[in-house]
């Protein structure tokens, strides 16, 4: 082994922990471990593309309102990568193809572009929540699975207590130690994505309820247009 | 998967290199001083015992108090015969307590004239060479005969002395007669000088056992006090081997074995009871007498081993080992370390197990 690392048991170095697990409690931190560091992708991840969209659509918002001339506005603003632009674009896509013809059904185009945005929203709001579920897995499940690996090393260092026929604590206490920090484990992944997924649907159904509005307020919009058409 | 999830994945993938690295060169390691390793002993074991590890110590026995005498007391008056000029000498002392009476003169002078002629006479000039022919053949039969005799006479002459002349009247005699005693003695030979000790012993007053003593021929150089501090009877020890000034762990060991050696005999006579019984260790305690038989029966100090299962073995297991001890005994055991004063083979546990 390395000499820079200290793998002595005594000290509570992770490699030394890991190296005298028993395979299977291996193969239990070792999915923790990924799943801790998926955990951490998704909440760095997350944390920028709520940040970013959030920012975005309060300045895509705040120019919307500014905007005199829809049209022109659509030309512009329409293929941002952005939720409230979608929204926007797919308002205003139903918008023109519910006005094309000569005549013009109002009540069955309002209803028609409260359906589409509305779609449209929904269809942001699952692709912003894409990961959250795997959050909510790990959180949940994690701890039992860190569970499982100690109560199998634990099972290990008794049986290895019947077999040396000892024991004293030098023999029991490496075998609870290499247990315990499979959950130990588990709960360095749990915990933060426990706190992640509140925190991120949190954030999401604050985008959700800011889109909706937005829809209703470009509906509120569009249909006082209708009313204008002949 | 979107670009900011690579971002995000690389950004915690760095992350928990980096936190597990940390803690692998003890970043949060607590200090841990005394560490769970047990320490190796190191453990010889003896197998050649020396008995000379304590050495015994050879114990003298103290000088009994017997003179160092050459001749019997009581054969004293027998060699006097033999030598004739020795014998002149004892004869004189007896003159010697009369020189006193002779001080009363006149009176005195005619009871001294037979006896004790020598000193009184020599005083005065004229009856000196009479006289002193005379005693020395008088004294000599008396003497010869026993020195009871010559006592006899002394304390005859003593008490006429007495009677004659009051006591400052014989120190005065006696005085004048050990002055007188010189001078003959500076004229005449050694047996006259004798005489002169004799009779300043005497003046002295000692009893008869030193007129004996002063006759005999060499028991003069020993002073009365020689004996002091030394008793009359024979003192003991309490064993003939000489005992060893301690036991150590070695020699202990050393007889633990030759005792096992000693019963293996007996013990593999013996039938084993039955399964496990062999494991039951029972330690016996042994009273041994010095010749090396049983003193008492065996007891039983403890049983170790005991399980469940051979449990019904125990008591037969203990009455094999009292067995086995009583077939085989006397035991041969080294002596001196019979009784040492940290212990010994006289009372010794020994732990009996069948083989």
């Amino acid at each position: 082994m390395n000499p820079f690392f200290n793998t002595d048991a005594a000290t509570l170095s992770p490699i030394a922990l890991f190296l005298q697990a028993d395979w299977v409690v291996k193969g239990v931190m070792f999915g923790l471990l990924a799943a801790s560091i998926w955990t951490w992708a998704i909440i760095f991840s997350f944390w920028r593309k709520l940040g970013r969209t959030r920012k975005a659509t309060e300045v895509f918002e705040r120019d919307f309102w500014k905007a005199d001339d829809i049209d022109a506005f659509y030309k512009t603003r329409a293929d941002e990568d952005l939720p409230s632009a979608r929204v926007f674009a797919a308002g205003v896509a139903e918008w023109r193809r519910s006005t094309q013809g000569s005549v013009i059904d109002r009540g069955g185009t309002r209803e028609r572009l409260a359906t589409s945005m509305g779609a449209a929203v929904a269809n942001e709001i699952d692709k912003l929540s894409d990961r959250l579920n795997v959050l909510a897995t790990v959180g949940s499940v994690a701890p039992f699975v860190g569970l499982f690996g100690t109560v199998w090393g634990i099972m290990r260092s008794f049986t290895s207590i019947a077999s040396q026929q000892n024991t004293s604590l030098a023999v029991v206490a490496p075998g609870i130690a290499e247990a315990l920090f499979a959950t130990a484990i588990g709960l360095f992944a749990a915990i933060p994505a426990v706190i992640a997924y509140n925190r991120f649907s949190h954030g999401i159904n604050r985008i959700e309820a800011r889109l909706n509005r937005f829809a209703d307020g470009f509906h509120a919009t569009l249909s006082r247009q209708l009313d204008r058409e002949r | 998967m979107e670009r900011s999830e690579k971002v995000g994945l690389g950004v915690a993938g760095a992350g928990h290199l980096v936190l597990f690295g940390l803690l692998s060169v003890g970043f949060l390691s607590t200090p841990n001083p005394e560490k769970l390793k047990q320490q190796p002993i190191d453990v010889s074991l003896v197998k050649d015992v020396g008995l000379e590890a304590a050495a015994p110590q050879a114990v003298e026995e103290p000088a009994q108090s017997i003179a160092p005498e050459t001749g019997e007391p009581d054969d004293a008056a027998p060699p006097a015969p033999a030598d004739p000029a020795p014998e002149p000498a004892p004869a004189p002392p007896q003159p010697a307590p009369k020189p006193a009476p002779p001080e009363p003169a006149p009176k005195a002078a005619p009871k001294a004239e037979p006896k004790p002629k020598p000193a009184p006479p020599k005083p005065k000039p004229a009856p000196k060479p009479v006289e002193k022919p005379k005693p020395a053949p008088k004294p000599k039969p008396p003497a010869a005969d026993q020195a009871a005799a010559a006592k006899k006479e002394a304390a005859e002459a003593k008490a006429k002395a007495a009677a004659a002349a009051k006591a400052k009247a014989a120190a005065d005699a006696k005085a004048k007669a050990a002055a007188e005693a010189k001078a003959a003695a500076a004229a005449k030979a050694a047996a006259d000088a004798k005489a002169k000790a004799a009779a300043a012993a005497k003046a002295r007053g000692t009893g008869s056992d030193s007129q004996s003593k002063a006759s005999k021929p060499k028991g003069g150089r020993l002073g009365d006090d020689f004996l002091k501090g030394l008793t009359s009877e024979p003192s003991k020890s309490r064993s003939q081997t000489p005992r060893a000034a301690k036991i150590d762990a070695s020699a202990l060991a050393s007889i633990v074995q030759a005792i096992a050696r000693q019963i293996q005999p007996c013990a593999d006579r013996q039938v084993d009871p039955g399964p496990g019984a062999n494991e039951i260790v029972t330690t016996l305690n042994l009273k041994l007498n010095e010749n090396g038989t049983l003193a008492a029966t065996p007891t039983m100090v403890r049983q170790t081993g005991v399980t469940p299962e051979n449990q019904r073995y125990a008591q037969r297991v203990r009455d094999l080992g009292i067995a086995a001890f009583k077939g085989c005994s006397p035991l041969k055991l080294p002596a001196e370390y019979y009784d040492t004063p940290n212990g010994g083979w006289n009372n010794i546990n020994f732990k009996w197990k069948l083989r």
